[in-house]
């Protein structure tokens, strides 16, 4: 940094203190349009992040075996959403589980039923029978406590879902508490993290269920509760396809040679979530750029504005001896001090409104290091361009005309 | 080898209708080491000379040669450097920079040159004591009266030593006390062997002055040599004459009563231009 640049900053700095007032407003303007395109991104891409999250939660790579149609009452499950032909049974999770590549496999059974705790009936219960291997498949997180494992087969071990320990147990944490379904009486193991998804249809909240073994379940339920259906995943994701037809052919034999059942593969059933999503990616595209060029026409108007107020200081500058060449470093360097500090205050700015959107609604603004450091350049470019432009301009008139205004 | 050759130069304002002939093919000749007084009326022309013999603006046609060079070929650069190492410009306004300090605002011009801080704060500061307000270099232009930012003018004007020192009205806005100053100290850069021309309405400055020139609408109707120390003898005239005929013109200068000056039964030296005074508004 030569003698004259080392100046400039010295200058920029006291230009800064010294017109403190003006300084402010000219950030000011920087502050918000640099905030208001963070906080927008954040929130687009927050909101995309939600919806990707709720899509990943099922898994993409989760195979999903169903009733077939024929057996089902088309009607009802209209209404209900819930397919209770029964055409799935204990047998066919064994087939699935013995399928090659397949790692995982939980069968979803599903009841209505009333349990007692502390001699108190709570009706209308939804109880799901599975396995060990629900929460792996549906990417669910457990609150406190643990899932049941294959070990504890047959035993009477019970997980709750997020709402379910709040409604039937007066506390938060009914870690160890009992209650009786059928006559049976099960402790509670586990507690789930809130859902987000709803792995079956929107009647049936998993939030709101209870989670007990399959076995168990269908001991108590006198083979009643049906498995709704059979989720599966292969141990290697690329082999999806192939796994998949596996299974088809696995149960098809099984099944005696009847179609009965329906192999879902992500493919078909997840693409309109694949479009949500590029249509999310392009709605937030566009809602940026119109951010950034509104925060930008921001920091334009005001580096302009703070320029022509300087023209008739650029005047003397100029009658006194600068050079042109001098007078826009003094401007460019000015505007990128300017620019900068409001880029940064921005985005000290844009991270408080992200606390508080985090906290007053249920937006999750993501505030990325390539978002931060993209605002911030974008509003030294647009200040730098825009401060000197019109320095540049008033360099090329007579110093005395600069000095008339 | 003259410092200053002004060679038919004319300033046109304006397009059209509009256009003001503010310089009428004016020609000027000022050799190094004068001490020249510009008077004439408002309006005659005389801050457009003064900008266009300080490099700040161009004229619209005619020559400007400078230390014998032509300014027309001259790049912005150029001309930038000129003004901060050989001319001194001296405003009636001062134009400080206002959001500088006095010291900051005397020592801009050897920031320009690439001066180092240290040198550039001692120079301007000791400059600041030549011309007598060292005690408020510190201080904002809006903490000074007129006098004290016309000083730190000049102290800036002179700061990079120039050999031209160009004043356009330097003791307008200021009281007879303060003018005195002011011309003292341009007085004695002119004694340092610079060249000084300013712009004056009041007579009585012509004292410090070695050459009066006197300007009417456009044009330098009369140039005469005085004696350092004696009111120009022109000046005086038209001062007197206006004393008894009308007081309240002295109050407000002459440049009422330059209107009127005798052109004809001037001096031998008056560069009388026979042509008739044309208007102001050329149409
Ligand atoms: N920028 C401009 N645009 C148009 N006309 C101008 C401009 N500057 C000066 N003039 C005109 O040129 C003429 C000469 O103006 P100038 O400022 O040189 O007069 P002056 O002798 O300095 O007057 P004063 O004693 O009042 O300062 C005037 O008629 C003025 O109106
Ligand atoms: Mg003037």
């Amino acid at each position: 940094m030569n003698e004259y640049t080392r100046g400039n900053f010295k200058a920029g700095f006291k230009t800064l203190l010294s017109t403190k007032l003006r300084s402010f407003w000219t950030m000011l303007g920087i502050i918000i349009g640099v905030a208001s395109v963070i906080t927008v991104i954040g929130i687009g891409s927050g909101i995309k992040q939600q919806v990707s999250h709720q899509i990943q939660h099922l898994g993409r790579d989760v195979i999903v075996i169903r009733p077939g149609e024929l057996h089902g009452s088309t009607g009802l499950d209209a209404l209900s959403g819930l397919n209770v032909s029964g055409a799935l049974s204990s047998k066919d999770v064994n087939v699935v589980k013995n399928v090659d590549g397949v790692s995982s496999v939980a069968p979803i059974s599903i009841s209505v039923a009333k349990i007692t705790r502390d001699k108190i009936p709570y009706n209308n219960n939804l109880l799901i029978g599975t396995n060990g291997d629900l929460p792996g498949l549906l990417n669910q997180s457990i609150a406190y406590g643990s899932f049941f494992t294959y070990e504890d087969e047959g035993s009477k071990a019970a997980v709750l879902g997020d709402k379910v320990a709040k409604r039937i147990f007066d506390e938060e944490l009914p870690l160890g508490r009992t209650f009786y379904y059928n006559g049976q009486e099960f402790i509670v193991r586990g507690i789930l993290n809130e859902m987000n998804t709803t792995p079956l249809t929107e009647q049936a909240d998993f939030n709101d269920a209870i989670f007990i073994q399959d076995q168990v379940a269908q001991e108590l339920s006198k083979n009643t509760a049906p498995i709704y259906q059979i989720l599966a995943r292969p141990e290697d994701p690329k082999q999806y396809k192939a796994v998949a037809e596996k299974i088809q052919n696995s149960l098809y034999k099984s099944h005696g040679y009847q179609n009965n059942f329906k192999v879902i593969t992500g493919g078909k059933d997840y693409d309109s979530n694949g479009t949500v999503l590029s249509l999310l990616t392009q709605m937030i595209a566009g809602v940026a750029s119109i951010s950034l060029l509104v925060g930008g026409v921001g920091i334009m108007n005001v580096m302009y504005v703070s320029v022509a107020e300087r023209l008739h200081e650029i005047g003397i500058r100029r009658a006194i001896g600068a050079t042109n060449k001098q007078i826009v470093s003094q401007f460019v360097t000015e505007a990128s001090i300017i620019s900068l500090v409001g880029g940064v205050l921005g985005v000290i700015l844009a991270f408080f409104i992200n606390i508080l959107l985090r906290i007053f609604s249920d937006l999750k603004p993501v505030m990325s290091i390539e978002l931060i450091v993209l605002a911030i350049f974008i509003s030294i470019i647009i200040g730098i361009i825009f401060g000197s432009f019109p320095a540049i301009k008033a360099a090329r008139k007579n110093p005395i005309d600069a000095l008339r205004s | 080898m003259a410092l200053i050759e002004l060679q038919d130069v004319s300033k046109l304002y304006g397009f059209g209708d509009a256009t003001t002939l503010a310089l009428d093919e004016v020609n000027l000749t000022i050799e190094k080491g004068e001490f020249v007084a510009v008077m004439g009326p408002s309006g005659c022309g005389k801050s457009t000379l003064m900008n266009i013999i300080g490099l700040l603006d161009r004229p619209s046609h005619g020559k400007y040669r400078l230390q014998a060079k032509s300014v027309e070929t001259l790049r912005p650069n150029q001309s930038a450097k000129l003004r901060r190492d050989t001319i001194g410009f001296i405003f009636q306004s001062y134009n400080l920079v206002p959001r500088l300090n006095v010291l900051d605002n005397v020592a801009l011009p050897l920031m320009y040159k690439g001066v180092n801080v240290t040198n550039r704060i001692k120079q301007a500061s000791a400059m600041l004591e030549r011309v007598g307000i060292q005690e408020r270099e510190y201080f904002m232009p809006n903490q000074l009266s007129g006098g004290q930012l016309q000083c730190a003018a000049i102290a800036r004007a002179l700061i990079n030593n120039p050999k031209l020192i160009v004043a356009d009205e330097p003791t307008g806005n200021l009281d007879s006390e303060s003018s005195r100053l002011v011309m003292e100290l341009l007085a004695d850069i002119h004694k340092n062997g610079n060249t000084v021309i300013f712009v004056t309405h009041n007579p009585e400055l012509t004292r410090y002055a070695t050459r009066v020139v006197y300007m009417h609408d456009g044009s330098i109707i009369h140039d005469e040599k005085t004696v350092i120390g004696r009111v120009a003898s022109t000046a005086k005239k038209v001062a007197e004459k206006s004393l008894t005929s009308d007081e309240e013109h002295l109050l407000a200068g002459v440049s009422t009563m330059m209107k009127t000056f005798p052109t004809k039964d001037s001096e031998s030296k008056t560069k009388s231009r026979k042509k008739p005074l044309k208007g102001k508004k050329k149409s």
